[in-house]
């Protein structure tokens, strides 16, 4: 009957082009699942009580809200799209893989601009894919920083590593900092020395770039500072928050393990920023991730439905409803006008979090492979005895990363910096597939930089010269024995590669 | 090498004995193999023998047969109904009617959607009206594959039932030719309790087995010919589709895991496979020997409270594993209770690896499988040990056999002849031993080296956890779970035909009725 | 006890000297220490287990072992939980298994033991091969079947049995090794005497397999109370269509483990309980069953 009606309703509007949506086209009753978090069921069902109540459209929600934890949630929707909660809350590392699935519905034209306007920018960064809007931010506290047990680390220690590593030895009790089990915690050391790792995405979720300097001399000078931590026989890979209860002293986690560890560490319990390691003389001040909780919606087949579903999401995301949950959760808001309210800024944890966040860096979109590669580099590096092998470490998360892309024989592989090529100083990588990207050639005295198809890596197929806005010239010479496309003039050049096409042109 | 004749054998030594044994048995090996693909070339030919013989029976039936035969051939069960045997020739007739509903309304779809796996994936388009997207899907990748092999069982099904009828017809017609009486629908029904009792008996199991066995394994192994995973699911986002050879090259393609190179599922595979292997042996064999001996320790004659000894071994099996071994996990860790056990007595001045060192995390897995395992032997053991003959004991005493030889010269060997198949169970089940080692270790410590794209594995991993962490890993790949699934088999099977063929005990199993 | 004595009747007439009683009494003291030993051993985590179930001061794991304080709130805690509803879920499982895996098991078994028919070769080979398949990989599969039958999400529960019961005639060698050791000339006599198939399973076969069927039933109902895989990918994140074993599961995730492990320890004790009770009490049969089945494989 409801399809009838919007099919009919689409028919007459579409032929009038001038009307609007009649809101009460959406007044009935929908039986909805959604999944949350267990610690917000009941406040769940609250919210959506009082949405039933208060809305304006005459719609009621017959909701069932099932506890489904973040990871769950994204596993299970990959899996089966149609059996998922209709809403369904999930951590932002899903994001891409879920766009992917099939498992998200956009938002429409004017909710995506609502959004975007509330919430914090990194947040909506987040739950795009291309320009596309495809979730509702909940939260922007997703990030890390340090618990510690006043009774054991020393007030002026807690700014260092070494000295409190040296307290917990001293103690014989446990640094928790989850290493070797998530790429979350772990990256936290290479974003302290300046390292990124950039992934870009199309419309559909697909990742099309990278641009990763882990495998670089910041990167070793990352793992030389992951190794003081990994090596203290002190040190648990664990970020949950019974480790407080179970001889640990330090531990690094998140806003949603503040009340637990509250209650076992009672006024022994402190909270700050992350610590600074010292190598070589230098300090670095460990670094974090910066991401959020979002809500998606399941794609709908009926138009009334998918209506009604999106109203009930932006309400159950929107500001009321999130600082609800700051009040009972303490989950920290990603809604502007929520962030900026006395009692949000007053949280002791959010607190930490945000003298935190000037070293922290906004989780974009990151491949999902990423995270199971990047987490066994401290497993390397534990186990590397000498700087050759902290560096072997390096190269093989980064041939990891790089035979992600070659598993796509259709993509593109830069290599080097272009026109700059075998220089002293360590360059990005570039992967390039089925878009275009944008580079800065530096000016060089060596011609460098070459372009190579992933399979042909390390042949020698000859040369290519590209004059811009002309095409590649191959066969250049045997002076240059690489596979080289060699820019005669620094710039910024947009390089568009459509199927086995390369057009270059200088901007 | 030499053969020795019955007499020659028996004159030698011990050692030479087990030497010529073991040549024996690797000397026949490239035999064996050759007997097998003489097998396979047999039944091959036998089959086609058989279809021809079939062909050539069918069409003399239809050339000698009377009216009612040949119009079977088209009605099935015109022939019994004209006979007189209603039940029968309506079962029949029955079967074709919904054969070719069924073809008609669905079978046919699936069956010419077979090929492509679907044209059309789902589409998504923008509604003004309530500025929502709406989502459209359209065909089934999933669905098409699993209905199209249900379809092909069901024509199966179709052409033996209809070769049936065929066959009847000829069968009714030479038994009236004769003069006999043909068989009544109460006769057949009081038959299928009686003479026909095993088809009873087994319709029910063998259908169970048939959809929820052999459909899903038969439709896992077309999964490797094709491209399903997390962003090919068939129907809420890609169509899948097939791709040949594909995912075994892309699984077969072998380049060594050196730490800083890039990763093959090959060497992955072989690194899983050799810990597997190492795993299912230290398992099988300490379990069989610790367990054998706390049997006999609490069976020695003298000890008292045997029942109290067996109860609380056996509590292991009563309680759900998730619950123990989760609990054992943790108790493990770093911060649980052993090690700062061991701490505060001053034992240890830092916690012992048990989960985050390679070597660390086998050993414990295994000793703590041994927890697991004893009580299962233990009560088996029990059993065969009750039933070795008392007074074999009793004379190798009065011979003066000492406890060991006692032990070396009748348990042992008694033991070995009587569960030689329950050891090749065992050994296989500890190859897929999915719960002690996803509930101990998850697969920890990582393997650096062996993770890839398709999710990290780690040095406890066996094939049969790595395999799930592939179908539940950020890419869900499907095909190369299935892929790794056929490998799985193909190991097992083999090592279960070389014990087969080693075991005495296992292919006479009439000897033992 | 009965083997223990009569080990001490045939071993009574021979003469033995002082110090083989001697060195008897040191074995025998060596395997009370060894026994004592390993009774600790196996107990200490069940132990713990109880302990931790009955610790009120706090719900996370702590890194000791006897509560400070003592009580029952974790227990009545399981009452504010969807606990019951996974119990009664898991129970109905566990008992519809029993009862319909015990029969497939059993007509399986029976007909491969007793009859010989043209396919039984050929069947039991094929039953060998198929259970070479890991069966993980079928997990997929089974639950869009499942899902195509309505039997998913809430309906988990008959989807289960189903499932559970469907498969478990490929389970059939312990039984029928054990039917393997019943004399044929039982059946053949009987058949002489003008007993139909049905008449001799009903009136010989079944008085004398009480231990098979018992162990049957035990293994079947055992099975379901700890199947945390399979049944969470069918009760895909509907708390009313899990068992026990998924909810419990669910309890040790990073953001729940905080406030229900000691909440989950008292779950687990009250799924050990009824488990445990039904061991111990036909533990006879079981092992009866084992050794007489299993071994033969």
């Amino acid at each position: 009957m409801k399809k009838f009606l919007a099919v009919l309703l689409s028919a007459i509007m579409v032929l009038s082009m001038a009307v609007t949506a009649n809101a009460s086209s959406l007044a009935g009753t929908y039986d909805i699942t959604v999944w949350v978090a267990a610690e917000i069921v009941d406040l769940t069902k609250q919210q959506i009580d009082n949405y039933n109540k208060t809305n304006e459209h005459g719609i009621v929600f017959n909701a069932t809200v099932e506890a489904v934890s973040e990871a769950d949630a994204g596993t299970n929707m990959v899996t089966d799209v149609e059996a998922g909660g209709d809403l369904y809350c999930f951590a932002q590392d899903q994001f891409a893989r879920l766009v992917q699935a099939g498992a998200l519905a956009k938002l429409g034209v004017n909710a995506g601009k609502t959004v975007a306007e509330a919430n914090a920018a990194g947040v909506v960064a987040a739950a795009t894919s291309g320009d596309t809007l495809y979730a509702y931010p909940m939260t922007a506290d997703n990030g890390y920083f340090m618990y510690y047990d006043k009774s054991v680390v020393a007030e002026d220690h807690i700014d260092s590593m070494e000295a409190i590593i040296a307290d917990c030895e001293a103690a014989q009790k446990y640094f928790a900092f989850e290493m070797n089990t998530s790429a979350w915690y772990n990256a936290s050391f290479f974003f302290a020395t300046g390292c990124t790792s950039n992934w870009t995405t199309d419309d559909e979720g697909k990742f099309v770039s990278v641009r990763d300097t882990f495998n670089s001399p910041e990167g070793l000078i990352a793992v030389k500072g992951m190794k003081k931590l990994v090596d203290s026989p002190f040190h648990l890979s664990s970020s949950a928050a019974d480790s407080f209860a179970s001889n640990a002293a330090v531990l690094v986690t998140g806003m949603w393990a503040y009340s637990d560890i509250e209650k076992i560490l009672g006024d022994n319990m402190g909270v700050t920023d992350l610590p600074s390691f010292e190598v070589d003389g230098t300090s670095y001040h460990l670094g974090s991730f910066n991401g959020c909780k979002l809500m998606g919606v399941k794609p709908q087949v009926d138009p009334v439905r998918a209506a009604a579903l999106h109203q009930l999401a932006q309400y159950l995301t929107g500001e009321q409803c999130q600082m609800e949950r700051f009040a009972e959760r303490a989950w920290g808001p990603s809604n502007l006008n929520a962030q900026a309210s006395d009692a949000v800024q007053a949280n002791p944890g959010l607190v930490a979090l945000n003298t935190q966040s000037p070293y922290s860096v906004p989780q974009g979109q990151i491949h999902g492979s990423w995270w199971d590669i990047a987490k066994v580099i401290s497993d390397d590096v534990k186990a590397a005895t000498d700087e050759a092998g902290l560096q072997a470490a390096l190269d093989n998360y980064y041939n990891k990363i790089d035979a992600l892309f070659a598993l796509d024989t259709s993509a593109l592989l830069f290599v080097g910096a272009w026109n700059g090529w075998n220089n002293a100083d360590a360059e990005p990588t570039y992967y390039f597939q089925g878009a275009s990207l944008t580079l800065d050639v530096p000016e060089s005295d060596y011609m460098g930089g070459r372009i190579v198809n992933p399979g042909d890596w390390g042949t020698d197929k000859g040369f290519a010269q590209v004059v811009v806005g002309k095409e590649l010239v191959k066969d250049l010479g045997a002076d240059n024995p690489d596979n080289n496309i060699v820019f005669v003039e620094p710039g910024n050049y947009t390089i568009t590669l459509t199927g086995s096409d390369i057009t270059i042109v200088k901007n | 090498m030499k053969k020795y004749s019955d007499l020659e054998y028996l004159k030698l030594s011990k050692g030479k004995k087990r030497l010529y044994k073991l040549q024996s048995f690797f000397c026949a090996i490239p035999q064996k193999i050759l007997a097998l693909f003489l097998g396979l070339w047999n039944i091959i030919k036998g089959c086609c023998l058989k279809v021809r013989d079939e062909a050539l029976d069918i069409y003399s039936t239809f050339v000698h047969g009377d009216w009612k035969t040949k119009v079977s051939f088209l009605v099935m069960g015109f022939g019994c109904l004209a006979r007189g045997q209603i039940l029968r020739g309506l079962l029949f007739l029955l079967f074709e009617v919904v054969f070719i509903g069924y073809m008609f309304i669905a079978g046919g779809y699936w069956l010419s959607m077979l090929p492509s796996l679907g044209k059309v994936g789902p589409s998504e388009e923008y509604n003004v009206i309530f500025d929502t997207y709406v989502t459209t899907y359209n065909d089934n990748s999933f669905k098409i594959l699993l209905y199209g092999v249900l379809t092909i069982f069901f024509i199966i099904a179709f052409v033996y039932t209809w070769r049936l009828n065929v066959k009847q017809n000829k069968l009714a017609e030479q038994i009236l030719s004769s003069g006999k009486k043909l068989r009544s629908g109460k006769d057949d029904l009081k038959s299928l309790v009686d003479d026909q009792f095993h088809k009873t008996l087994l319709s029910l199991p063998l259908i169970g087995i048939l959809v929820f066995t052999v459909l899903p394994i038969v439709f896992m192994i077309l999964v490797a010919f094709t491209n399903y995973d997390g962003t090919h699911d068939g129907y809420y986002n890609n169509l899948f589709t097939w791709v040949g050879l594909t995912n075994f090259n892309t699984m077969l393609s072998w380049t060594a895991n050196t730490g800083a190179g890039t990763q093959s599922y090959a060497a992955t595979f072989g690194e899983v496979l050799s810990w597997t292997l190492m795993w299912a042996f230290f398992a099988t064999f300490s379990n069989y020997f610790l367990g054998m001996f706390v049997a006999m320790a609490i069976n020695k004659k003298g000890i008292k409270l045997k029942k109290l000894w067996r109860t609380i071994l056996v509590l292991t099996i009563a309680i759900p594993q998730f619950i123990s071994l989760l609990y054992v996990s943790k108790m493990f860790a770093k911060n649980g209770i052993i090690n700062g056990f061991l701490m505060s007595m001053g034992w240890i001045d830092e916690a012992l690896p048990f989960w985050d060192k390679a070597s660390w995390a086998r050993i414990t897995v295994i000793i703590i499988n041994i927890w697991i395992g004893i009580p299962h032997l233990m009560l088996i053991a029990t059993g065969i040990l009750m039933n070795i003959p008392q007074d074999l004991y009793e004379s190798a005493r009065i011979d003066g056999a000492n406890a060991w030889q006692q032990y070396s010269k009748i348990t042992l060997p008694y033991m070995l002849f009587v569960t030689g198949p329950y050891l090749l169970t065992s050994f296989t089940g500890n190859m897929n031993n999915f719960n002690v080692i996803y509930l101990l270790t998850g697969g920890a410590p990582t393997n650096p080296a062996a993770s890839s794209a398709a999710g990290t594995v780690g040095y406890t991993d066996l094939l049969i956890t790595w395999l799930f962490k592939i179908t539940t890993g950020a890419e869900s790949q499907y095909y190369l779970a299935s892929v790794v699934g056929i490998l799985v088999f193909v190991v097992v099977s083999l090592i279960s035909l070389v014990v087969y063929n080693v075991l005495p005990s296992i292919k006479n199993e009439e000897d033992f009725q | 006890m009965t083997q223990n004595e009569m080990n001490q009747k045939t071993s009574g007439p021979v003469k033995q000297h002082m110090g083989l009683r001697a060195s008897r009494m040191l074995s025998n003291s060596a395997i009370y220490v060894l026994l004592i030993a390993i009774s600790i051993i196996w107990l200490i985590p069940f132990v713990c287990i109880v302990l931790q179930s009955f610790r009120v001061e706090s719900t996370w794991q702590v890194g000791y072992v006897i509560p400070q304080q003592w009580g029952l709130d974790n227990y009545r805690n399981l009452f504010n939980t969807d606990f019951p509803r996974w119990y009664v879920n898991t129970f109905i499982s566990a008992l519809a298994t029993a009862v319909l895996q015990t029969i497939i098991v059993l007509c399986m078994s029976y007909t491969l033991s007793r009859f010989r028919f043209k396919m039984r070769k050929p069947l039991m080979r094929f039953m060998l091969i198929l259970g070479m398949f890991p069966g993980m990989l079928t997990m997929i599969i089974l639950y869009r079947v499942l899902k195509d039958l309505g039997l998913t999400q809430q309906n988990s529960v008959p989807g289960l049995i189903l499932v559970y019961v469907a498969s478990s005639g490929m389970g059939y060698y312990v039984s029928k090794g054990f039917f393997d050791t019943i004399p044929k000339s039982l059946d053949e006599a009987a058949r002489v005497d003008g007993a139909t198939r049905f008449q001799v399973l009903k009136k010989i076969i079944l008085p004398l397999s009480k231990p098979i069927v018992i162990y049957t039933i035990l293994t079947a109902f055992m099975a379901p109370w700890g199947d945390f895989v399979f049944a969470r990918y069918i009760a895909f994140g509907s708390s009313a269509g899990s068992n026990v074993a998924v909810g419990l599961y669910n309890w040790l995730n990073k953001d729940q483990i905080a406030k229900y492990y000691t909440t989950f320890c008292a779950g687990g004790v009250m799924v050990a309980i009824p488990v445990t009770v039904l061991f111990m009490c036909l533990q006879k049969y079981y092992v009866e069953g084992v050794t007489g089945g299993a071994v033969k494989g």
